[in-house]
């Protein structure tokens, strides 16, 4: 993989270190994760607006589909809004890190999800909580110092299977969180993602990607055979049950 | 004459006297079991003493140890130990001892003769507190109900001569205030948990225990000298207050269902049964009796759920909740689908009488198996 931008790079590191400690005090205290989150599936494309009103003005457009595997876009509903909930206030994908938004509830699908999962910068394991009890603590690969792993609250935007030659195989989870250093990488907008190690170094339990969270190959395989899109990520030094 | 007469009715209201006094100091459960004392194997959800092996995702909710065996196999990723793990050290060895202790304690419990179930099946019984017997094997297929009836110090102790066999999805229930804590299972030689069996309580075996898929124990497996075999099981120690006395500190607990339709059936959380005074004599029903009921009828798992139905007299309130979480219409929810998403459930169901018949709760589990998801291949653009 190769570095872009690399001006770019310097001036986002900065901002990014900056920007570091507001973050980390957002960051939820390690305390018992809730038993399930509502999600909202769209069945059509979206435009996310600041206030529930028609009205209100445009944050951005929500397209109903995800750009990698054109599976349908789902969003954490984080409230509601309307005589009848006709508004839902949403987290977003993409940039800036966590922003949400309000979309109306017409052409949408209610869903929830048992399922969140947590990384834990500081012990550099990923745990995973199904209705609020932790079930599973996989060691991880983390963003190095200088790109580090955002911290914040995201979620999975879409599952992928990889090719085997592909870095990051077999599977990986998009999250909707983007690098702090990277506008772009490989194609991409510097998207965060958990995935395998595949055609990739490093040893589990370090401190060497360049943002992604890598898992070994049966951790990553167990959760894209349950983490489906819409599930929780929160990026935080601390996990609830972390060692 | 009268004199005579007078002599033999004061000799035969104090012989009276005299039964009753004696009858009074028998218990009336004389099927109450002595206390076990698990002591420095509390801790361990798992304790072998020739070797643990494991396949598949299993989660153990306690200590995991091995003595004098040191082999345990399978407990990397995905498996995951929530608690300590001793390769045949001190602490494995100490617990070793204090299992056979307490293991030896269970086998010298007597058993009431009426409490002799030998070429029974457990399955789909009800017992109350005490110790019961198998001279041969034991076989559980179906569900087993445990009823504390209201006294959380309630001591289940099953001495089972051989092997103890549970059928696939079979299950053993705790009710009234019954205690995983205080339910021991003495196996003779070896046992075998079938299929997404839902256990509770500590199974000491004095050969191997072998796990069948998709097991739940809420309780402890602990064998003396074999192997423990697990595949993609979950076990939990309960919460127990330390000491010689077993001390539950989950009262009102309930118990672990399988998938299939099940009664429980009668309930009290914290009560005496009605018309018993605390010495166990019984004392007159008055106008002011308790008559209040109530049965909870689960219904079998399906996609959409699991219905649970309450059926009683004098019932003014019943709440279901599910992970704590409230299902159906508040206060008055009589027939509620209790819905199957994926994970584990602990559904409690309190139900509130209009007379002065205490409130009763009843709680079961299940547990729906995770959808498999299969990812569409897409391109890698992170930033690795």
């Amino acid at each position: 993989m190769t570095v872009r931008s690399p001006g770019a790079v310097a001036l986002a590191v900065a901002g990014a270190l900056f920007a570091t400690p507001a973050v980390a005090a957002a960051a939820p205290a390690p305390t018992a994760a809730p038993t399930s989150q509502a999600l909202v599936v769209m069945l059509g494309d979206h435009t996310a607006r600041r206030a529930p009103d028609a009205e209100a003005g445009r944050i951005e457009a929500v397209a109903a589909r995800r750009p990698l595997t054109r599976t349908r876009t789902v969003l954490p509903v984080l409230d509601r809004a309307g005589r009848h909930d006709e508004w839902l206030h949403v987290r977003l994908p993409g940039r800036p890190n966590g922003h949400s938004g309000w979309i109306s509830a017409n052409r949408t699908r209610a869903a929830s999800t048992p399922w969140r999962i947590r990384v834990a910068l500081g012990s550099r394991r990923v745990l995973v909580f199904d209705q609020g009890r932790l079930v599973r603590r996989f060691p991880a690969i983390v963003g190095k110092p200088s790109t580090p792993t955002p911290r914040g609250s995201f979620f999975v935007e879409e599952s992928l299977r990889l090719r085997s030659s592909e870095s990051g195989a077999p599977f990986a989870l998009a999250t909707s969180a983007r690098s702090n250093v990277f506008q772009e990488f490989e194609g991409g907008p510097g998207q965060i993602a958990l995935h395998g190690t595949g055609n990739l170094s490093g040893a589990l339990g370090t401190a060497v990607s360049h943002g992604c969270v890598r898992l070994g190959t049966r951790a990553i395989a167990w959760l894209a055979s349950r983490i489906g899109p819409g599930v929780p990520v929160t990026i935080g030094e601390a996990g609830a049950g972390a060692a | 004459m009268s004199n005579h007469l007078d002599f033999t009715r004061g000799r035969v209201a104090l012989i009276g006297i005299a039964v009753c006094l004696v009858l009074a100091a028998i218990p009336i459960g004389v099927a109450q079991a002595a206390p076990v004392n698990l002591a420095t194997a509390q801790p361990f959800v798992v304790l072998s003493g020739a070797g643990v092996t494991n396949t598949g995702p299993s989660v153990l909710n306690g200590d995991l140890g091995v003595s004098p065996g040191t082999s345990l196999t399978g407990f990397g990723l995905p498996a995951v130990v929530n608690g300590a793990t001793h390769a045949n050290d001190a602490v494995a060895a100490q617990a070793q001892s204090d299992l056979t202790t307490a293991y030896n304690v269970a086998a010298g419990q007597p058993v009431p003769p009426g409490n002799d179930l030998t070429g029974t099946n457990l399955g789909n019984r009800s017992l109350t507190a005490g110790a019961y017997g198998f001279s041969t094997s034991a076989q559980l297929t179906g569900q087993l109900t445990l009823d504390a009836q209201g006294d959380p110090n309630a001591q289940f102790v099953f001495v089972i001569g051989t092997t103890l066999t549970t059928a696939t999805a079979s299950s053993v229930v705790l009710i009234n205030g019954a205690s995983p804590c205080n339910v021991y299972w003495k196996v003779g030689s070896s046992a075998t948990l079938g299929t997404s069996t839902a256990f509770e309580g500590n199974l000491m075996a004095l050969e191997t225990i072998s796990l069948g898929s998709s097991v739940t124990v809420l309780g402890r497996v602990l064998a003396r000298n074999g192997e423990v075999t697990l595949i993609n099981d979950v076990l939990s120690t309960p919460q127990c207050a330390t000491g010689s006395t077993p001390t539950p500190t989950e009262p009102g607990s309930g118990g672990t269902g399988g998938s299939g339709g099940t009664t429980v059936t009668p309930a009290g959380s914290g009560t005496k049964s009605p018309g018993t005074t605390g010495k166990g004599t019984k004392k007159p029903p008055t106008a002011k009796t308790p008559t209040g009921s109530a049965t909870v009828t689960r219904g079998p798992k399906s996609a959409a759920g699991v219905p649970v139905t309450v059926r009683g007299k004098r019932i003014r309130k019943v709440t279901v909740t599910d992970n704590g979480k409230r299902v159906g219409a508040p206060g008055s929810a009589r027939n509620v689908l209790v819905p199957a998403t994926p994970g584990f459930h602990t559904v409690v169901v309190r139900v509130n009488f209009t007379d002065s018949t205490k409130a009763k709760t009843f709680t079961f589990r299940f547990r729906v198996p995770v959808p498999v998801l299969q990812p569409r291949p897409g391109p890698s653009q992170f930033t690795g």
